[in-house]
């Protein structure tokens, strides 16, 4: 059996044109699908049972147990910590923030460690962006800035810039224009009209280079800004003011280097600044499947997109002091609920040393480097593969994702709420 | 040797992501980039150990000759190799210096750890 137009759920570009073969219940045959999806849709290794630690031996269990023993953490923690959120089905991230508000704990998302300096900068200059459709219908200039999408986001070229023809643009390939900024050659600057490799943390200086230069000031520039030289930023600039849309596409190399948010708030400015030549927008390079999602759900739930602490009774919202690295760097959590992410893996040593000290809950089906300090693993179905839910692509546009294949494995959204009403029917009883 | 690490996604890292005990992923988020004129003066060859110190710790990588850098920077695929030399401050942001931590880098006997090994020693137990 085929089933075709799946989404899949690894990047978020959220591609929904997938084929996928299915024999006896088993995926056997991915088409359309890029290196990432492949690995997604057609891996075997997963967790079968939830797991308990005892001592220092594992031992496998059943839900009812292991949500129990969750339930009992997090009933007796004072300040808990519930982080991931990205690779979960937005009605669970709402369970989520539920469980969070009733324990009056701190919740936040991998954009604190992702675009979350994106959205810092979106909260003070706006987010000029536009959808995906918008954008390989009638872009005839592409500029990806600090990402190289050939790796990170496979298809973003093929389905919506340079490699896909829109409805403007009968031969995309010929007739859009591609910029990459990045400082290093990657497979993307390879199929660039333009490649400019900047001095690592020189994005601040060129984006205010090219701000001047379009607004008519390049007699202040100097010869080169950030080991770019005057000539190559003149003619960017006069490409994208001759553009008759353009669209500027950013990824961690603006998030994560020397600036952070400021870079973004920057790249924004030069958006605005060129739309008043031409139309121009800009959008983040949004990197787990639903992280978006995940920012859309805690906002129009608390009023904040991450970093949201409730230990007051109310939300409260100051990344840097409420974000996950520096919760656990501090040592503030007194336990840890982890919802498809690995905080292990993705954060410094010294924010990753607090987990061995605290009880840790990990929603996930697959073991990861979160797992070495993991007091109870509960597996879920994979949502876009064994459980349908929601989810909000990099442009901010929800799809729903199907459940393709039959398995045991509860949902997310169901540990989550079994978790809930557990640690209710606890309180009641106090 | 001074370098500025870049970490960043491959596909080959997201390929494994979801499977972080496999020697592939471990293979691939321990390669360390580096510029071959860089390699030269470090008198390295492609597939010897490194050893990278940072203000906060050190990790042993493999070089991974790569003419795409500019000298002085490296790049390291994303994953739990980069980030035990990687500081935790965030300036207020939440996010930590991903792109532009301070590494100094020297050739060395040592073996890169398995990924288990980078854990064990702050707390980490084998699942």
């Amino acid at each position: 059996m085929i089933k075709k137009n799946v989404i899949c759920s690894f990047c978020g570009c959220l591609c929904d044109d997938l084929s996928i073969t299915i024999e006896d219940g088993k995926i056997t045959g991915v088409d359309n699908g890029c290196a990432l999806a492949n690995a997604k849709f057609l891996g075997k290794e997963r967790l079968l049972k939830p797991v308990i630690r005892e001592g220092d031996s594992i031992k496998e269990t059943e839900y009812n147990t292991a949500i129990e023993k969750a339930a009992d953490i997090l009933k007796d923690a004072e300040r808990p910590l519930f982080f991931g959120w990205s690779g979960t089905q937005g009605e669970a991230q709402a369970k989520g923030v539920h469980l969070c508000m009733l324990l009056g704990g701190v919740i936040d998302n991998t954009s604190s460690l992702c675009h979350g300096p994106s959205i810092l900068a979106i909260q003070e200059v706006g987010h000029p962006g536009c959808t995906l459709g918008q954008v390989k219908n009638r872009a005839d200039l592409i500029i990806y800035w600090g990402c190289n999408p050939l790796e990170g986001h496979p298809r973003h070229m093929s389905r919506y810039t340079t490699y896909a023809d829109g409805f403007f643009l009968k031969n995309a390939f010929r007739e859009r224009k591609l910029i990459v900024v990045d400082v290093r050659k990657t497979m993307s600057s390879d199929v660039a009209d333009e490649f400019i490799q900047i001095e690592p943390g020189g994005d601040y200086a060129v984006l205010s280079a090219l701000r001047a230069i379009v607004r008519g000031e390049e007699k202040i520039i100097p010869e080169s800004v950030s080991g770019v030289s005057k000539s190559q930023l003149k003619r960017v600039a006069d490409m994208c003011k001759e553009a008759r849309f353009g669209a500027l596409f950013f990824g961690l190399g603006l998030t994560m280097s020397k600036n952070k948010y400021k870079n973004i708030r920057n790249a924004v400015e030069l958006t605005d600044e060129l739309s008043r030549h031409t139309k121009f927008t800009i959008s983040a390079m949004r990197g787990h499947w639903n992280v978006y999602g995940a920012n859309e759900v805690f906002t129009w739930m608390t009023g904040y997109p991450y970093a949201i602490d409730f230990a007051r009774g109310i939300p409260f919202y100051n990344p840097g002091e409420t974000t996950a690295a520096e919760i656990l760097y501090r040592k503030e959590c007194d336990a840890l609920m982890v919802v498809s992410s690995d905080p292990a893996a993705h954060m410094p040593k010294k924010c990753v040393e607090h987990m061995a000290d605290i009880p840790v809950i990990q929603i996930d089906p697959h073991k990861n480097c979160t797992s070495f300090f993991t007091d109870v693993q509960i597996p879920v179905a994979i949502t876009g593969i064994e459980a349908s839910g929601t989810a909000y692509r990099m442009d901010g546009v929800p799809l729903r994702t199907k459940k393709i294949i039959d398995a045991d494995f509860l949902t997310d959204t169901e540990v989550i709420s079994r978790i809930y009403e557990r640690i209710l029917e606890a309180k009641a009883d106090v | 040797m001074k370098f500025e690490m870049i970490t960043g996604r491959t596909i080959r890292q997201g390929e494994f992501v979801e499977h972080k005990h496999s020697a592939e992923y471990s293979e691939e988020t321990s390669s360390c980039h580096i510029n071959p004129v860089d390699m030269m003066f470090l008198g390295i060859m492609q597939g010897d150990t490194i050893l990278l110190k940072s203000v906060c710790d050190e990790v042993v990588m493999t070089a991974f000759e790569d003419s795409n850098l500019k000298r002085g920077s490296v790049f390291v695929p994303y994953g739990p190799y980069c980030n035990r030399i990687i500081p935790n401050e965030t300036h207020g942001t939440g996010m930590p210096d991903f792109k532009s931590s301070v590494v100094a880098i020297t050739p060395t006997e040592r073996k890169v750890a398995s990924v288990y090994d980078l854990f064990k020693d702050i707390g980490g137990r084998e699942l």
